[in-house]
């Protein structure tokens, strides 16, 4: 069965006043109709560089796709403004951002921004279109839709925004959500209702999510399947429990064991991954995470480790994990608070 | 309502500004040495006297300008000096319709092309539409207006001698003929000015995070441009032009000489040249109370663009 999505080797530059940045080094992954896909990594990883690419709204120049492609369906979408009839971005593909305060218009309503895609892809009228959007609206629990619609986002709070968002988002009924840290500029019980109501509105509509974030607390809550980047490349893809369970690179490692722990009677200390990412305007020619490794060998430094292929689905790229490579303790650990 | 009470609250504001400027015009005024009087042919002092008498000049300051006052509410701005017994409400009323015309059309003509020209310099940033804009932008806001007013005369005749027929004629009032080259020459300063303005902030926009999730819901560029961009790139334009319109209608002395239409520019210069007191308070009270109004018009008119202005 070929998956929803599956994306080869997709390479993302930008050529910049200090150079040319290497955002995105060849990625892969898949996604299957109607699950979660995560995507995990510090800052500069590459994550959002990789779905805004997908959606061509990376601008090109600065910009530049090296190579890759992303097929939906089997099709190829990047570059693409169509496909199978159906245009990708909004009908396809719907998109929310991080921080939902400054992605809508402050001078259109909300109701008339939700109902945009609809008559744009759609072909309603501006009528059809606004009462669908309010419809939207409740779907996304937001109450007194009908009022609401006809405010605009200077009248909304955050978390009503983002709600907002995500009706705008659905409005097509799009196979693939693509949610750009959803969650990060809202505060902690708002983060946990966007949650719920992306997985309802997921059983609701059967859409696949891609799901952008640092918060590994947030990937256990929700995710089916999870790629972890580093430095521009994925470096270990697999269902979540291979990921928190079974972690196959020393970085995965090192991210569960940064998590802070909600525990009084243990003192712990946070035990963050020492170092920083390597520059990417002049890329290391072997591992990216060869630097801050504990694990790190002489041929990490050199040559870049191929992709190995564990168990069904779970992938990870750390020379660690080739034929006779030493089994170090630290990598297979299961810890008890896990 | 709360826009009725809003211009009700500036209306009230507008009075006392112009209240205001009336009275500084009119002690600054007084205050210059001279007086109107002094150009006539030589009079005795009993002539001097009847005229004195018989534009109050005899009496104190503070009364004149209590007079005037009261005159002023009733709407009656008295009569020249200079012109004899011409009402500068006759002059007002004959002239400025001309002035505003010509004031009006430089505006639209700076409005619409300032946008236009700065929203196109922003999407061919750093291309050569882009450089090519704004070197005639320069040139617009360092070039004098009658440089410019005298450039566009030469390129008139030019223009007519090669056709053959009168096209444009270079100067004269009547037709809209007489006023389109007039009228872009006013408005050339201000719309290269206004292209500056919105080129930085539809440059602004368009890297905005609302303009990202346009495209992510895969609206086409026109649509994007229209609903997303234009309307908030528009905004810091709408502000500065009330200030716009104050500029040029009160600048548009120099291109009314050049091309010698009758407008109320030149009577604004001529009577501070002669201290013709009467056409100096009018002209300058009714340009005041006209500028006030377009700042109130150009306010209730951010309001409708602006969804949070309007609501606050």
């Amino acid at each position: 069965m070929t998956p929803l999505l599956k994306v080869t080797n997709l390479a993302v530059e930008f050529s910049t006043y200090g150079g040319i940045v290497c955002a995105v080094r060849g990625v892969d992954f898949e996604l299957e109709a109607g699950k979660t896909l995560a995507i995990v990594g510090e800052s500069g990883c590459g994550k959002s560089v990789t779905v805004q690419s997908m959606m061509g709204l990376t601008p090109m120049p600065p910009g530049r796709l090296v190579s890759g492609s992303a097929r939906l369906r089997g099709e190829e979408i990047l570059g693409q403004r169509r496909v199978q009839g159906k245009e990708v971005r909004g009908a396809e593909i719907g998109m929310i951002f991080q921080d939902p305060m400054t992605s809508l218009n402050p001078t259109m309503t909300i109701g008339d921004q939700i109902a945009e895609p609809l008559q744009v892809h759609r072909g309603f009228s501006r009528r059809e279109a606004f009462t669908e959007a309010v419809k939207l609206l409740e779907l996304t629990k937001i109450p007194e839709a009908q009022k609401r619609a006809k405010q605009y986002p200077f009248e909304f709070s955050g978390g009503m925004l983002q709600r907002a968002m995500i009706a705008m988002a659905i409005a097509c009924k799009p196979s693939i959500l693509i949610a750009d840290e959803p969650t990060t500029a809202l505060d902690v019980t708002i983060q946990a209702q966007i949650l719920d109501l992306l997985q309802d509105i997921q059983q609701e509509i059967g859409m696949a999510i891609i799901l952008i974030t640092h918060d590994l607390g947030v990937v256990a809550r929700v995710a089916d399947e999870v790629a972890v980047m580093y430095a521009g490349k994925v470096v270990e893809f697999g269902k979540v429990d291979d990921i928190f369970y079974r972690s196959a690179h020393p970085y995965t490692v090192g991210l569960r064991a940064a998590m802070p722990v909600n525990d009084p009677s243990r003192n712990h200390v946070l035990s963050p991954i020492e170092g920083s990412p390597p520059d990417l305007f002049s890329p290391p020619a072997g591992c990216g995470y060869c630097s801050r490794c504990p694990e790190a060998m002489e041929i990490c430094a050199t040559e870049a480790p191929p992709t190995k292929a564990l168990n069904r689905g779970h992938t990870s790229s750390c020379w660690l994990q080739q034929d006779g490579a030493p089994h170090p303790e630290s990598l297979f650990f299961n810890e008890e608070r896990l | 309502m709360a826009i009725a009470a809003f211009i009700t609250k500036r209306l009230i504001q507008g009075v006392f500004t112009v209240w205001f400027i009336a009275t500084a015009t009119f002690f600054a005024m007084h205050n210059v040495p001279g007086d109107p009087l002094l150009n006539e042919r030589a009079m005795t002092e009993a002539i001097r006297a009847n005229v004195e008498a018989k534009y109050g000049l005899d009496k104190p300051l503070g009364t004149q300008y209590l007079i005037y006052l009261s005159n002023l509410t009733r709407g009656d701005f008295g009569i020249s000096f200079t012109q004899e017994n011409r009402q500068v409400n006759d002059i007002i009323r004959e002239h400025f319709p001309v002035s505003a015309i010509l004031g009006v059309l430089a505006v639209l003509f700076a409005a619409v092309g300032g946008i236009l020209w700065g929203a196109l310099t922003a999407l061919y940033r750093n291309r050569i539409p882009d450089y090519l804009i704004m070197f005639f932008v320069i040139l617009g806001i360092s070039v004098p207006s009658f440089v410019i007013a005298a450039l566009g005369q030469l390129v008139i005749v030019n223009m007519n001698s090669a056709l053959g027929i009168t096209l444009f004629p270079v100067a004269g009032w009547g037709t809209l003929g007489h006023m389109l080259v007039p009228s872009m020459v006013l408005g050339l300063g201000t719309m290269a000015y206004l292209t500056r303005l919105m080129r930085s902030s539809m440059l602004e926009i368009v890297s905005s995070d609302y303009v990202r999730t346009a495209k992510a819901k895969g609206l086409p560029p026109a649509r994007i441009f229209a609903k997303h961009q234009l309307r908030n790139a528009i905004l810091p334009v709408i502000t500065v032009l009330g200030p716009a319109i104050a500029a040029i209608t009160t600048g548009g002395f120099v291109v009314e000489l050049v091309f010698a239409i009758p407008g109320l520019g030149r009577y604004f210069v001529q009577a501070v040249q002669q201290l013709d007191y009467t056409v100096i308070m009018g002209t300058t009270v009714f340009y005041g109370a006209f500028l006030v109004f377009m700042v109130i018009f150009v306010d209730v008119l951010y309001g409708l663009i602006d969804p949070r202005v309007r609501m606050s």
